[in-house]
Protein backbone atom coordinates (compact mmCIF):
# COMPACT_ATOMS: atom_id res chain seq x y z
CA UNK A 1 0.00 0.00 0.00
CA UNK A 2 2.77 2.49 0.86
CA UNK A 3 5.39 1.47 -1.49
CA UNK A 4 6.55 3.13 -4.33
CA UNK A 5 5.33 1.25 -6.88
CA UNK A 6 5.04 3.69 -10.71
CA UNK A 7 4.90 1.47 -13.28
CA UNK A 8 7.54 1.00 -15.18
CA UNK A 9 8.76 -1.21 -18.13
CA UNK A 10 11.27 -2.92 -17.39
CA UNK A 11 12.09 -4.73 -20.29
CA UNK A 12 12.48 -1.67 -22.93
CA UNK A 13 13.57 0.88 -20.53
CA UNK A 14 17.17 0.84 -19.16
CA UNK A 15 16.41 3.40 -16.41
CA UNK A 16 13.17 3.68 -14.50
CA UNK A 17 13.18 7.16 -13.60
CA UNK A 18 10.13 9.77 -12.66
CA UNK A 19 8.48 12.53 -14.85
CA UNK A 20 10.77 14.91 -13.54
CA UNK A 21 12.61 15.55 -9.92
CA UNK A 22 10.46 18.57 -9.20
CA UNK A 23 8.31 15.53 -8.42
CA UNK A 24 10.79 15.43 -5.17
CA UNK A 25 8.98 18.66 -4.15
CA UNK A 26 5.21 17.87 -5.03
CA UNK A 27 2.33 16.22 -3.14
CA UNK A 28 0.76 13.44 -5.54
CA UNK A 29 -2.60 11.47 -4.92
CA UNK A 30 -2.97 8.75 -3.46
CA UNK A 31 -5.21 5.84 -4.91
CA UNK A 32 -7.64 8.35 -6.35
CA UNK A 33 -8.03 10.52 -2.88
CA UNK A 34 -6.81 13.70 -2.13
CA UNK A 35 -4.25 12.16 0.50
CA UNK A 36 -1.11 11.24 -0.93
CA UNK A 37 1.23 8.32 0.59
CA UNK A 38 3.49 11.45 2.24
CA UNK A 39 0.85 12.64 4.21
CA UNK A 40 -0.21 9.05 5.47
CA UNK A 41 3.13 9.11 6.69
CA UNK A 42 3.33 12.03 7.97
CA UNK A 43 0.47 11.22 10.17
CA UNK A 44 1.69 7.79 11.30
CA UNK A 45 5.39 9.37 12.25
CA UNK A 46 3.47 11.97 14.38
CA UNK A 47 0.92 9.38 15.46
CA UNK A 48 3.70 6.75 16.55
CA UNK A 49 5.71 8.53 18.61
CA UNK A 50 2.38 9.65 20.86
CA UNK A 51 1.27 5.83 21.13
CA UNK A 52 5.14 5.10 22.44
CA UNK A 53 5.27 7.26 24.53
CA UNK A 54 1.89 6.94 25.95
CA UNK A 55 1.95 2.59 26.29
CA UNK A 56 5.94 3.20 27.69
CA UNK A 57 4.73 5.38 30.52
CA UNK A 58 0.95 4.54 31.20
CA UNK A 59 2.02 2.68 34.03
CA UNK A 60 4.94 4.49 36.14
CA UNK A 61 6.51 1.70 38.11
CA UNK A 62 9.59 2.00 40.02
CA UNK A 63 11.25 -0.57 38.43
CA UNK A 64 11.07 0.25 34.78
CA UNK A 65 9.69 -2.05 31.55
CA UNK A 66 11.60 -2.13 28.65
CA UNK A 67 9.41 0.21 26.88
CA UNK A 68 9.54 2.86 29.89
CA UNK A 69 13.08 2.66 30.28
CA UNK A 70 13.52 2.95 26.78
CA UNK A 71 11.20 5.99 26.72
CA UNK A 72 12.91 7.26 29.95
CA UNK A 73 16.20 7.31 28.53
CA UNK A 74 15.20 9.25 25.37
CA UNK A 75 13.59 11.75 27.74
CA UNK A 76 16.49 12.21 29.76
CA UNK A 77 18.77 12.21 27.20
CA UNK A 78 16.73 14.87 25.55
CA UNK A 79 17.00 16.47 28.77
CA UNK A 80 20.61 16.23 30.05
CA UNK A 81 22.11 16.17 27.02
CA UNK A 82 20.34 19.01 24.81
CA UNK A 83 17.87 21.15 26.66
CA UNK A 84 19.53 21.68 29.95
CA UNK A 85 23.64 20.55 28.57
CA UNK A 86 23.22 23.45 25.76
CA UNK A 87 20.43 25.64 26.96
CA UNK A 88 21.58 25.87 30.80
CA UNK A 89 19.95 27.77 33.21
CA UNK A 90 15.88 27.66 32.03
CA UNK A 91 16.37 24.75 29.32
CA UNK A 92 14.63 22.52 31.17
CA UNK A 93 10.77 24.33 29.83
CA UNK A 94 11.92 23.70 26.39
CA UNK A 95 12.26 20.04 26.76
CA UNK A 96 8.64 19.08 25.63
CA UNK A 97 9.30 20.65 22.11
CA UNK A 98 12.72 19.75 21.62
CA UNK A 99 11.50 16.26 22.64
CA UNK A 100 8.37 16.36 20.21
CA UNK A 101 10.79 17.59 17.04
CA UNK A 102 13.18 14.71 18.35
CA UNK A 103 10.61 11.91 18.31
CA UNK A 104 9.06 13.28 15.14
CA UNK A 105 11.87 13.81 13.04
CA UNK A 106 13.26 10.38 14.08
CA UNK A 107 10.52 8.43 13.17
CA UNK A 108 10.09 10.73 9.86
CA UNK A 109 13.98 9.65 9.17
CA UNK A 110 13.51 5.48 10.22
CA UNK A 111 10.82 5.34 7.39
CA UNK A 112 13.65 5.62 4.89
CA UNK A 113 14.94 1.90 6.20
CA UNK A 114 11.95 0.61 7.30
CA UNK A 115 11.06 -2.26 4.80
CA UNK A 116 8.38 -1.68 2.94
CA UNK A 117 7.88 1.90 3.52
CA UNK A 118 11.57 3.14 2.60
CA UNK A 119 10.40 6.85 2.10
CA UNK A 120 11.60 9.34 4.36
CA UNK A 121 8.88 11.78 4.94
CA UNK A 122 11.48 14.38 5.91
CA UNK A 123 13.23 14.59 2.20
CA UNK A 124 10.00 16.53 1.34
CA UNK A 125 11.16 20.34 1.90
CA UNK A 126 7.68 20.86 2.75
CA UNK A 127 8.14 19.19 6.30
CA UNK A 128 11.70 20.18 7.36
CA UNK A 129 11.27 24.00 6.29
CA UNK A 130 8.05 24.02 8.36
CA UNK A 131 9.93 22.61 11.55
CA UNK A 132 12.50 24.41 11.20
CA UNK A 133 10.39 27.67 11.20
CA UNK A 134 8.92 26.67 14.31
CA UNK A 135 12.19 27.07 16.20
CA UNK A 136 12.52 30.05 14.37
CA UNK A 137 9.61 31.90 15.74
CA UNK A 138 10.68 30.26 19.33
CA UNK A 139 13.91 31.66 19.30
CA UNK A 140 12.83 35.26 17.79
CA UNK A 141 10.04 35.31 20.13
CA UNK A 142 12.65 33.75 23.10
CA UNK A 143 15.10 36.69 22.14
CA UNK A 144 12.00 39.16 21.90
CA UNK A 145 10.95 38.60 25.41
CA UNK A 146 14.48 38.40 26.90
CA UNK A 147 15.62 41.97 25.48
CA UNK A 148 12.56 43.27 24.41
CA UNK A 149 13.63 45.50 20.90
CA UNK A 150 17.21 45.55 21.87
CA UNK A 151 17.37 42.08 20.46
CA UNK A 152 17.11 43.56 16.80
CA UNK A 153 19.01 46.29 18.08
CA UNK A 154 21.64 44.00 18.91
CA UNK A 155 21.47 41.96 15.29
CA UNK A 156 22.28 45.01 13.22
CA UNK A 157 24.02 47.47 15.63
CA UNK A 158 26.42 44.52 17.73
CA UNK A 159 27.35 45.61 20.61
CA UNK A 160 31.20 44.84 21.56
CA UNK A 161 32.67 45.41 17.40
CA UNK A 162 34.85 48.83 16.55
CA UNK A 163 32.37 51.29 15.24
CA UNK A 164 33.76 51.28 11.85
CA UNK A 165 33.12 47.24 11.46
CA UNK A 166 29.42 47.66 12.77
CA UNK A 167 27.80 48.27 9.80
CA UNK A 168 29.26 45.42 8.03
CA UNK A 169 29.22 42.83 10.96
CA UNK A 170 25.48 44.08 11.39
CA UNK A 171 24.67 43.16 7.90
CA UNK A 172 26.10 39.74 8.16
CA UNK A 173 25.00 38.82 11.41
CA UNK A 174 21.19 40.29 10.36
CA UNK A 175 21.01 37.86 7.63
CA UNK A 176 23.06 34.76 9.14
CA UNK A 177 20.57 35.24 12.23
CA UNK A 178 17.32 35.26 10.43
CA UNK A 179 17.35 34.48 6.83
CA UNK A 180 20.42 31.78 6.89
CA UNK A 181 19.78 29.94 10.21
CA UNK A 182 15.88 28.87 9.15
CA UNK A 183 17.24 27.78 5.40
CA UNK A 184 19.94 25.96 6.52
CA UNK A 185 18.15 23.83 9.37
CA UNK A 186 15.78 23.02 7.05
CA UNK A 187 18.04 22.31 3.87
CA UNK A 188 20.29 19.97 6.03
CA UNK A 189 17.72 18.05 6.98
CA UNK A 190 16.16 17.60 3.76
CA UNK A 191 19.69 17.68 1.76
CA UNK A 192 20.91 14.43 3.76
CA UNK A 193 17.71 12.90 3.46
CA UNK A 194 17.33 12.67 -0.21
CA UNK A 195 20.70 11.92 -0.79
CA UNK A 196 20.45 9.10 1.10
CA UNK A 197 16.94 8.57 0.00
CA UNK A 198 18.89 8.84 -3.80
CA UNK A 199 21.62 6.50 -3.19
CA UNK A 200 19.70 3.58 -1.96
CA UNK A 201 17.49 3.89 -4.58
CA UNK A 202 19.75 3.80 -7.36
CA UNK A 203 22.14 1.04 -5.80
CA UNK A 204 18.85 -1.42 -4.96
CA UNK A 205 17.87 -0.77 -8.28
CA UNK A 206 20.88 -1.38 -10.21
CA UNK A 207 21.29 -4.37 -7.95
CA UNK A 208 17.70 -5.54 -9.48
CA UNK A 209 17.91 -4.36 -12.48
CA UNK A 210 21.68 -6.62 -12.77
CA UNK A 211 19.70 -9.57 -10.72
CA UNK A 212 16.60 -9.66 -12.27
CA UNK A 213 16.40 -9.46 -16.14
CA UNK A 214 15.34 -10.90 -19.21
CA UNK A 215 17.40 -13.12 -21.32
CA UNK A 216 19.05 -16.22 -21.60
CA UNK A 217 20.75 -18.44 -18.84
CA UNK A 218 24.80 -17.50 -19.96
CA UNK A 219 23.62 -13.59 -19.67
CA UNK A 220 22.17 -13.57 -16.41
CA UNK A 221 25.61 -15.72 -15.08
CA UNK A 222 27.15 -12.99 -16.59
CA UNK A 223 26.21 -9.56 -15.18
CA UNK A 224 24.83 -11.68 -11.72
CA UNK A 225 28.47 -10.58 -10.05
CA UNK A 226 27.69 -6.70 -10.84
CA UNK A 227 24.16 -6.87 -9.26
CA UNK A 228 25.38 -8.71 -5.91
CA UNK A 229 28.36 -6.43 -6.12
CA UNK A 230 25.67 -3.54 -6.19
CA UNK A 231 23.47 -5.06 -4.09
CA UNK A 232 26.80 -5.43 -1.02
CA UNK A 233 27.36 -1.91 -1.51
CA UNK A 234 23.37 -1.04 -1.13
CA UNK A 235 23.39 -3.26 1.69
CA UNK A 236 26.51 -1.13 3.64
CA UNK A 237 24.66 2.17 2.81
CA UNK A 238 21.13 0.77 4.34
CA UNK A 239 23.22 0.44 7.84
CA UNK A 240 25.05 3.54 7.02
CA UNK A 241 21.36 5.69 6.69
CA UNK A 242 20.45 4.18 9.24
CA UNK A 243 22.84 5.53 11.33
CA UNK A 244 22.22 8.96 9.56
CA UNK A 245 19.17 9.19 10.50
CA UNK A 246 19.07 9.06 14.35
CA UNK A 247 22.21 11.37 13.51
CA UNK A 248 20.01 13.88 11.49
CA UNK A 249 16.78 13.99 13.85
CA UNK A 250 20.06 14.63 16.90
CA UNK A 251 21.76 17.52 14.89
CA UNK A 252 18.02 18.92 14.29
CA UNK A 253 17.20 19.27 17.87
CA UNK A 254 20.88 19.99 18.68
CA UNK A 255 20.64 23.03 16.46
CA UNK A 256 17.38 23.94 17.75
CA UNK A 257 18.70 24.11 21.16
CA UNK A 258 21.70 26.27 20.27
CA UNK A 259 19.64 29.01 18.35
CA UNK A 260 17.48 29.23 21.13
CA UNK A 261 20.26 29.31 23.72
CA UNK A 262 21.95 32.49 21.43
CA UNK A 263 18.66 33.65 22.02
CA UNK A 264 18.40 32.85 25.51
CA UNK A 265 21.77 34.23 27.27
CA UNK A 266 22.74 36.41 24.41
CA UNK A 267 26.13 37.00 26.42
CA UNK A 268 27.92 34.25 25.19
CA UNK B 1 24.95 19.77 -20.56
CA UNK B 2 23.76 22.47 -18.27
CA UNK B 3 22.97 19.20 -15.55
CA UNK B 4 27.27 18.51 -16.81
CA UNK B 5 27.93 21.95 -15.34
CA UNK B 6 25.41 21.42 -12.29
CA UNK B 7 27.63 18.40 -11.29
CA UNK B 8 30.75 20.03 -11.59
CA UNK B 9 29.59 22.84 -9.27
CA UNK B 10 28.21 20.02 -6.74
CA UNK B 11 31.81 18.63 -6.65
CA UNK B 12 33.65 22.37 -6.67
CA UNK B 13 30.80 22.62 -3.15
CA UNK B 14 31.97 19.32 -1.59
CA UNK B 15 35.79 19.80 -1.91
CA UNK B 16 35.83 22.74 0.85
CA UNK B 17 33.33 20.99 3.77
CA UNK B 18 34.72 18.21 2.97
CA UNK B 19 38.33 19.24 4.35
CA UNK B 20 36.69 21.09 6.59
CA UNK B 21 34.74 17.78 8.02
CA UNK B 22 38.22 16.25 8.07
CA UNK B 23 39.42 18.78 10.18
CA UNK B 24 36.86 18.87 12.71
CA UNK B 25 36.60 15.21 13.11
CA UNK B 26 40.55 14.36 13.10
CA UNK B 27 40.63 17.20 15.81
CA UNK B 28 37.95 15.70 17.86
CA UNK B 29 39.57 12.57 17.89
CA UNK B 30 42.89 14.00 19.15
CA UNK B 31 41.43 16.52 21.97
CA UNK B 32 39.32 12.83 23.36
CA UNK B 33 42.29 10.70 23.20
CA UNK B 34 44.11 13.66 24.92
CA UNK B 35 41.49 14.23 27.52
CA UNK B 36 39.41 11.64 27.33
CA UNK B 37 37.26 12.87 30.21
CA UNK B 38 36.10 15.55 28.27
CA UNK B 39 34.95 13.41 25.65
CA UNK B 40 31.09 14.09 25.98
CA UNK B 41 31.55 17.64 25.41
CA UNK B 42 33.96 17.27 22.38
CA UNK B 43 31.31 14.82 21.00
CA UNK B 44 28.58 16.99 21.38
CA UNK B 45 30.63 20.61 19.74
CA UNK B 46 32.09 17.80 16.85
CA UNK B 47 28.48 17.77 15.60
CA UNK B 48 27.42 20.71 15.71
CA UNK B 49 30.88 21.44 13.99
CA UNK B 50 30.07 19.30 11.31
CA UNK B 51 26.40 19.98 10.71
CA UNK B 52 27.46 23.75 9.96
CA UNK B 53 30.40 22.91 7.73
CA UNK B 54 28.00 19.79 6.08
CA UNK B 55 25.56 22.77 5.08
CA UNK B 56 27.65 23.85 2.49
CA UNK B 57 28.14 20.84 0.44
CA UNK B 58 24.58 20.10 1.23
CA UNK B 59 23.56 23.81 -0.46
CA UNK B 60 25.57 22.98 -3.21
CA UNK B 61 23.74 19.19 -3.25
CA UNK B 62 20.40 21.28 -3.44
CA UNK B 63 21.44 23.84 -5.97
CA UNK B 64 22.60 21.14 -7.98
CA UNK B 65 18.75 19.46 -8.34
CA UNK B 66 17.62 23.09 -8.96
CA UNK B 67 19.41 23.69 -12.16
Amino acid sequence: MITAAETCDFINEVVCKPANVKELFEFGNFAGTQISRTEILILLAAIIPVLVVFFGLRKKSVVPGKLQSAVESIFTFVKDEIAIGVIGRGGEKFTPYLVSIFLFILVGNLFEVAPLINFPVTSRMALPLFLSLITYFIFVFVGIKEEGFGYISHLVWPPGVPVALKPLVGVIELVSVLLVRPFSLAVRLFANLVAGHVMLSLLLASAYFFLVQPGGADYILSKAPIGLAWFTLGLGIYGFELIVSILQAYIFTLLSAVYIQTSLHPEH
Amino acid sequence: MEAAYALIGYGLAAIGPGVGIGLIAGNAVQAMARQPEAAGMVRTTMFLGIAFTEALALIGFVLFFLV
